[in-house]
């Protein structure tokens, strides 16, 4: 039987490759706030698992409910329900001493700088260092690093009061990152800053990512470092809408445009159509499609092979073998009409299904889409 | 953790702080003067008795307090003195009496009547007199006729001294009128006069028994005993007691006695204490100066609460993000009660200078005994960190709803 998985095709779950450990994984993650009769639902069963040095960008009108995800996942929240795994550690139940642990490991950018006025940026950023207990000499050289790429290093025994807002708030990023966390969580980092700067921060994250395997999630609306993303979240009204990671949708947009029905779509349109795919997966043996059944789904190999067998009344022929990157399904949803074959597993494989009703459209709009250019070129002539 | 953060926002925000102590400052010195009307109420109550030379004191049972002492047979002092261990027994006699004020000499007999005054009469024997201190020995020694009287100089001006504020060698030879008979100041001591009364004097025993006439004379107040060198106080009042029977508390095995239990006996220390506990524990004097330590501290609590409160609410954020960190609440809890401690510690320096000089002041103003003991400065340091500590308290529930979510 195969098996629909509660990702998106997008999420780049089922590539295939070196797998990297998950430092995050949200699994059917509800939460509430308020009591009683004023209790309203602010996330609504959400999964998204992030890898070990991924750089996520999250984005949503305000209300969506990314910062409370954010919030969560940061340990600064109790989870209400489902699961919620960080670093190995599942936070459903976790006590205050295991969260403390934890957020030791955590670095913090908030929007606000929340520097202590009576300590230098020296010491604000110092104060990050003496909880994980880093060596005194190792720690003088964090500090002085980071407070130089970050351009402050004139101003390291300078106060916060003497500071800009946007060199404090460099400040707050030093504090973030000179622990060496293995997660970073930053509310609009760049906001307060130039471009110049902002760029900076950015590349430290990079860095941080490649060099470290530091995983950064960032809720940000700055367009400019949107570049600097393996994935990009979007959430919508408490649910998260898309969950793209960059690699696996241009795979998908790829694939897809091999399609020659989609071929003439444009990467905007092919990667709205790659968001609205789902995930199966099947094992060797399990049956796919049925020939005669109604046609529900669009399939699209991400890994592995099948069998394409059709009964013509009499016995059952192989007539095809498919595998990655080919697609099958689309007759009965092109016609309206019951599948013409049945679809057999190889071996494990993973399909990206796209809904009858999606597709549909999509082929519209690639009709349209063509019929356009016709009229341009039309009109031309 | 090595950055004195506690220390740093106490630099950093140097009006408030200023502010803080100050409040610790003037609630720790009232806290100073409470006490230190208390010790003087303290020492002024025992200073008659401080000033008696004696390991152990007869008394009556129904002694009240030092000028209400009650009378016991004067047989006892003798039943006393056959007892071994004892070196002496003295008596002593205490009661108040009349002074009239000393009329001016040019007044004719009969035009003036005089004002009547409440006076201590202390009545000793001048060949023998149980004072500890030298001085006094020597002014007892000159009372050697009835009509003798010795004036404490700390006694109040309206008892009538010449200059008018305070007896002096100037008042010698004026004749007044002591109870019922007329006397004459020979000379004057320095001794203090006691809460019940506004003046003292001593006189011999046939004086004191025409200044207290209702008393009567085979009947004494006090009787004084000196041990001999290493004589264990306690085992020679249970001995004395023994003998002069048993009052219920020593009462060792039931017998009838042959002497009924009409005396009391006690060690030096134990009639200090009690008199102590009468004037400072069962009298509003003493519990009034208590009472006043509470509000002082109470004001201080209030105030450096305010402070450290307002200090918390300004960094909600830091303190909120160092959570966020990781940091736990116990290392916050450090930062505050650390914060407090050093506000304790800081205003306590200068306001035990300031108290120190208001104590002189005080003490020469009012002729009160203040004095700054080590055992004040000491408890004054214990209150003064117990506020600052219970306002770190009060505060620390502000801080622990610092809420790292709402950072984002």
């Amino acid at each position: 039987m195969a098996v629909t998985s509660p990702f998106p095709a997008t999420s780049g779950m089922f590539a295939d490759g070196a797998q990297l450990p998950k430092t995050v994984k949200v699994h059917g993650i509800n939460h509430y706030f308020g009591e009683g009769e004023l209790r309203t639902q602010a996330l609504f069963d959400n999964f998204l698992e992030v890898r070990r040095g991924e750089i996520v960008i999250m984005t949503g009108p305000s209300g969506s409910g990314k910062t409370t995800l954010l919030t969560l996942i940061g340990t600064l929240r109790t989870v209400c329900e489902g699961s919620l795994l960080v670093l190995g550690n599942e936070l459903n139940g976790a006590s205050r001493d295991q969260v403390n642990r934890l957020r030791q490991e955590l670095g913090f950018i908030f929007q606000a700088h929340n520097l202590f006025g009576s300590l230098t940026a020296y010491q604000n950023v110092n104060m990050a260092c003496e909880l994980v207990g880093m060596e005194r000499k190792e720690s003088d050289r964090r500090i002085r690093m980071l407070l130089e790429r970050l351009g402050l290093g004139e101003r390291i025994d300078y106060k916060p009061d003497s500071l800009s807002g946007g060199q404090k708030q460099r400040v707050a990023v030093a504090r973030g990152l000179v622990h060496n966390p293995k997660i970073v969580l930053a509310d609009e980092p760049t906001a307060a800053l130039d471009k110049e700067s902002g760029r900076e921060v950015v590349t430290l994250f990079q860095e941080m990512a490649t060099d470290h395997g530091c995983t950064v999630i960032m809720v940000t609306h700055d367009s400019r470092i949107l570049d600097v993303a393996d994935r990009i979240v979007k959430m919508e009204g408490g649910r998260i809408k898309t969950d793209s990671a960059v690699q696996e949708t241009s795979v998908i947009c790829e694939f897809l445009q091999q399609f020659p029905l989609f071929s003439s779509l444009t990467p905007t349109t092919l990667t709205e159509v790659a968001d609205m795919m789902r995930v199966e997966t099947a094992e060797q043996g399990d049956t796919i499609i049925r020939q005669h059944d109604p046609g529900e789904l669009f399939y699209l190999i991400r890994t592995g092979s099948v069998d394409v067998l059709v009964d013509d009344g009499k016995q059952t022929r192989k007539v095809a073998q498919l595998k990655e990157g080919q697609y099958f399904g689309e007759a009965a949803l092109i016609r309206d009409e019951p599948r013409n074959a049945t679809i057999v597993a190889r071996e494990h494989c993973v399909f990206y299904t796209l809904g009858k009703a999606d597709f549909t459209r999509t082929l519209e709009r690639a009709a349209s889409f063509r019929e356009e250019i016709q009229q341009a070129l039309f009109s031309r002539s | 953790m090595n950055t004195p953060l506690a220390w740093k926002n106490l630099l950093h925000n140097k009006v408030r702080t200023a502010v803080a102590l100050a409040g610790v400052a003037f609630a720790v010195i009232l806290i100073f003067m409470q006490l230190g009307f208390k010790g003087a109420v303290r020492k002024t109550a025992t200073q008659i008795y401080d000033a008696l030379a004696y390991d152990l004191m007869l008394r009556s049972p129904e002694y009240l307090h030092l000028t209400d002492p009650g009378m016991f047979p004067e047989e006892r002092l003798y039943q006393a003195a056959s007892v071994p261990g004892v070196a002496a027994v003295r008596p002593f006699y205490l009661g108040l009496s009349e002074w009239q004020r000393p009329q001016p000499e040019d007044v004719l007999p009969g035009d003036y009547e005089g004002e009547w005054r409440g006076i201590i009469c202390m009545g000793v024997d001048p060949y023998d007199p149980p004072f500890a201190r030298k001085d006094l020995r020597e002014v007892a020694a000159t009372l050697t006729d009835p009509r003798f009287v010795a004036i404490d100089r700390k006694s109040k001006k309206d008892f009538g001294p010449k200059n008018g504020q305070r007896f002096s060698k100037e008042d010698i030879d004026v004749k007044t009128t002591l109870g019922g008979g007329r006397v004459q100041i020979v000379d004057t001591f320095e001794l203090g006069t006691g809460l019940a009364a506004n003046g003292a004097c001593l006189v011999n025993k046939q004086g004191y028994f025409a200044a207290c006439w209702w008393q009567a004379a085979d009947r004494v107040n006090f009787g004084l005993v000196k041990l001999d060198d290493g004589v264990d106080p306690e085992t020679a009042r249970r001995d004395l007691q023994q003998l002069l029977g048993p009052t219920d508390d020593d009462l060792v095995e039931p017998q009838i006695s042959a002497t009924p239990a009409d005396v009391e006996v006690l060690t030096k220390a134990e009639v200090i204490r009690r008199e102590e506990f009468r004037w400072v524990e069962q009298t509003p004097l003493g519990k009034i100066f208590t009472f006043g330590v509470w509000v002082s501290m109470f004001v201080g609590v209030a105030i450096v609460y305010q402070v450290l409160s307002t200090d918390i609410a300004n960094m909600m954020g830091e303190y909120a993000t160092l959570k966020a960190m990781g940091y736990g609440n116990r290392y916050l809890t450090r930062v505050v009660l650390t914060q407090s401690v050093l506000l304790a510690l800081i205003g306590y320096v200068p306001s035990l200078v300031v108290s120190w000089l208001l104590y002189r002041f005080v003490g020469a103003w009012s002729g009160m005994p203040m004095e700054m003991t080590p055992g004040i400065g000491a408890l004054v340091l214990v209150l003064s960190l117990l506020m600052c500590v219970l306002s770190g308290l009060a505060a620390l529930r502000k801080l622990f709803q610092a809420d790292p979510a709402d950072l984002f």
